[in-house]
């Protein structure tokens, strides 16, 4: 899967789920989630089953943290990181 | 006794020991003691001093337990906030609580300067300060102020609890006697550091020389990893409120492994629990189960411990008997004390009662908690609900009026109002947003107005637009029937 395809596929859960189909298209790649209050603590456990049980990458703990759940991008990132076969560098960057 | 001796002391006796775990690294006593000493150092020589206070705006770490220490080492008060709450709604505290420096992680250190008042001092968490000659240990009186949580109120501001050494101490020595702690014990820390849950984890770990061993609020339901951490960590006493282990029992398999073997006690408090998920959760550990109650303004100040017959009746365990030397009552409305069988408010009255709110004259008296109990044949209390608008979500209590004075300050807003829908584990914030004629706002600029001016757990779960608010008879808007409609399936905007 395309960093494009795994990007639009969260974006599509996080407006589906989270934002009620954010149907004034204001959700960006960059849109600080954790800041305006789209990720709590709820939603993030939420997002993690999606990403494991749609896009088969399980987050470990060390990769749960702020820096990884900042926006689309950064979450999009660190699945592309975790679904490498050679899984020697976690996401687990700040 | 002050909440930063425990450190002191046990950095003293048993330096070498684990005192904070986190997901990224941990400290020793020693090195617990040392950091909090520098920070300390650092602080002073910015003009921190006794009765200041000083906001603490980063994520879970060791290093931001440190900070916690450091600041009071110096006589100082500490003000949490959880670092993904954006550097406006810090800024607000900064200026309600007049902190006179915060401390957070260096990237945050730009965003912030601006938005403070001048002469606000922003440390990087992280920076290392030079220890100082002798350690850092002013004598505070149990009487001083330790901390400050904000928490809802009902005008739109969130209330500043100030909470003394006093308070808490008495707190935290009750809860190492009744658990009998020992520096041999892994206290885990589930609850945001701004939720006063934490202070169990943290200080009665330090008070018996036992280690604390971190969950990153990201991670505080996410099922299967929270189970992980519980085996990993070798938790022997976990503290959460009930939504967290109902959610590790129904998503993380809690219950398909063995429970561990030095799991020893798993406290729970901040809402009901269902007793059937009790009665399972008894059959899978031998654990001792305690349910803690207490508002933030009296820390805890009653505690059931789970006993066989709570698990043959059908209703959530008693919230039990007055505790850390507090007296506990239930007043009827004629304002006579409610005996056996009868109903009422709940009063605290005792040492762990808070000194009052920021800016607010002194409490004084016993404390009306706005709970209603029953009072059960032998004595102790069963919760039955609010007298007022005050709700819970997932344990952290909100006055839906509050996000309702916010949500009106938006200028596409003409009127909203705020409900819980669901209960326990599936209860949501959902608010109903009438807006002005030709506005459309959207879901995502009304998440980040309330975000930038309230704690991160009143932002709303759900909004709904609507092109009227219904009214009951009388005129008022109808609750109810916004709550039914929050609870079917998604209303389109309208």
């Amino acid at each position: 899967m395309s960093a494009d395809e795994i990007s639009e596929k969260i974006g599509s859960y996080i407006r589906e789920r989270f934002l009620d189909g954010d149907l004034n298209r204001e959700l960006e790649e960059t849109s600080p989630l954790l800041e305006w209050g789209v990720l709590n603590s709820m939603n993030t456990a939420l997002l993690l089953m999606f990403i494991r049980d749609e896009l088969g990458v399980a987050v470990p703990p060390k990769g749960i943290n702020a820096g990884n759940f900042r926006d689309i991008r950064s979450i999009t990132q660190m699945v592309i990181e975790l679904g490498r076969p050679q899984q020697a560098t976690v996401a687990g960057r700040d | 006794m002050t909440l930063h001796r425990f450190v002191v002391d046990a950095a003293a006796t048993a330096p070498d020991r684990p005192a904070v775990v986190g997901p990224s690294g941990s400290l020793t006593y020693r090195a617990l003691d040392d950091r909090a000493n520098a920070l300390a150092s650092g602080l002073r020589a910015r003009g921190v001093g006794r009765g200041d206070r000083v906001v603490l705006w980063a994520d879970k770490s060791p290093e931001l337990v440190a900070a916690m220490q450091a600041v009071l080492r110096l006589g100082a008060a500490y003000v949490p906030a959880d670092r993904a709450v954006p550097a406006a709604r810090v800024a607000a505290m900064v200026r309600d609580c007049a902190a006179r420096a915060v401390v957070t992680g260096a990237e945050a250190v730009p965003r912030l300067s601006d938005a403070l008042p001048s002469g606000t001092h922003v440390l990087d968490l992280a920076a290392e300060f030079a220890p100082p000659a002798a350690p850092v240990d002013e004598a505070v009186t149990a009487d001083a102020l330790a901390y400050i949580l904000y928490t809802s109120g009902s005008t739109g501001k969130p209330k500043g609890v100030r909470v003394s050494h006093g308070n808490a101490t008495a707190f935290v020595d009750w809860a190492v006697a009744e658990l009998r702690a020992t520096p041999a014990d892994r206290f885990a820390n589930h609850a945001p550091l701004t939720f006063d849950l934490s202070v169990l984890d943290l200080y009665a770990a330090f008070a018996s020389g036992a280690s604390v061993h971190l969950v990153p609020n990201e991670l505080a339901y996410a099922p299967r990893q929270l189970v992980d951490f519980l085996h990993e960590e070798r938790i022997s006493v976990w503290y959460s409120v009930p939504s967290a282990l109902t959610l590790m029992m129904r998503d993380g398999g809690l219950l398909e492994r063995p429970a561990p073997d030095g799991l020893r006690a798993i406290l729970f408090a901040g809402e009901p629990f269902a007793v059937d998920h009790v009665r399972r959760l008894s059959g899978w550990t031998g654990a001792r189960l305690l349910n803690l109650y207490g508002p933030t303004e009296t820390n805890v100040c009653t505690f059931h411990e789970v006993e066989p017959a709570d698990l043959r009746r059908d209703r959530p365990v008693p919230i039990g008997r007055a505790t850390c030397g507090d007296r506990v009552w239930a007043r009827r409305p004629d304002g006579s004390v409610a005996e056996p069988g009868e109903e009422g408010e709940l009063l605290v009255d005792g040492p762990t009662v808070m000194l009052g709110y920021w800016g607010h004259p002194p409490h004084r008296g016993p404390y009306p908690t706005g709970d209603l109990v029953r009072v059960l044949p032998d004595g102790a209390f069963e919760y039955l609900g609010r007298r007022d608008h005050m709700v819970k979500v997932r344990g952290h209590r909100v006055e839906l009026g509050e996000v309702e004075a916010v949500l009106a300050t938006h200028p596409d807003v003409a009127e909203a109002v705020a409900t819980v829908v669901g209960t326990g584990m599936e209860s949501r914030l959902a608010a109903f947003v009438l807006p002005r004629p030709g506005r459309e706002p959207g879901v995502l600029a009304l998440k980040r107005h309330i975000a930038r001016r309230l704690p991160r757990y009143m932002v709303v779960d759900e909004v709904h637009r609507v092109a009227h608010l219904p009214r009951t008879r009388n005129g008022k808007i109808d609750r109810s029937a916004l709550a039914a409609r929050a609870a079917g399936p998604t209303v389109p905007a309208t």
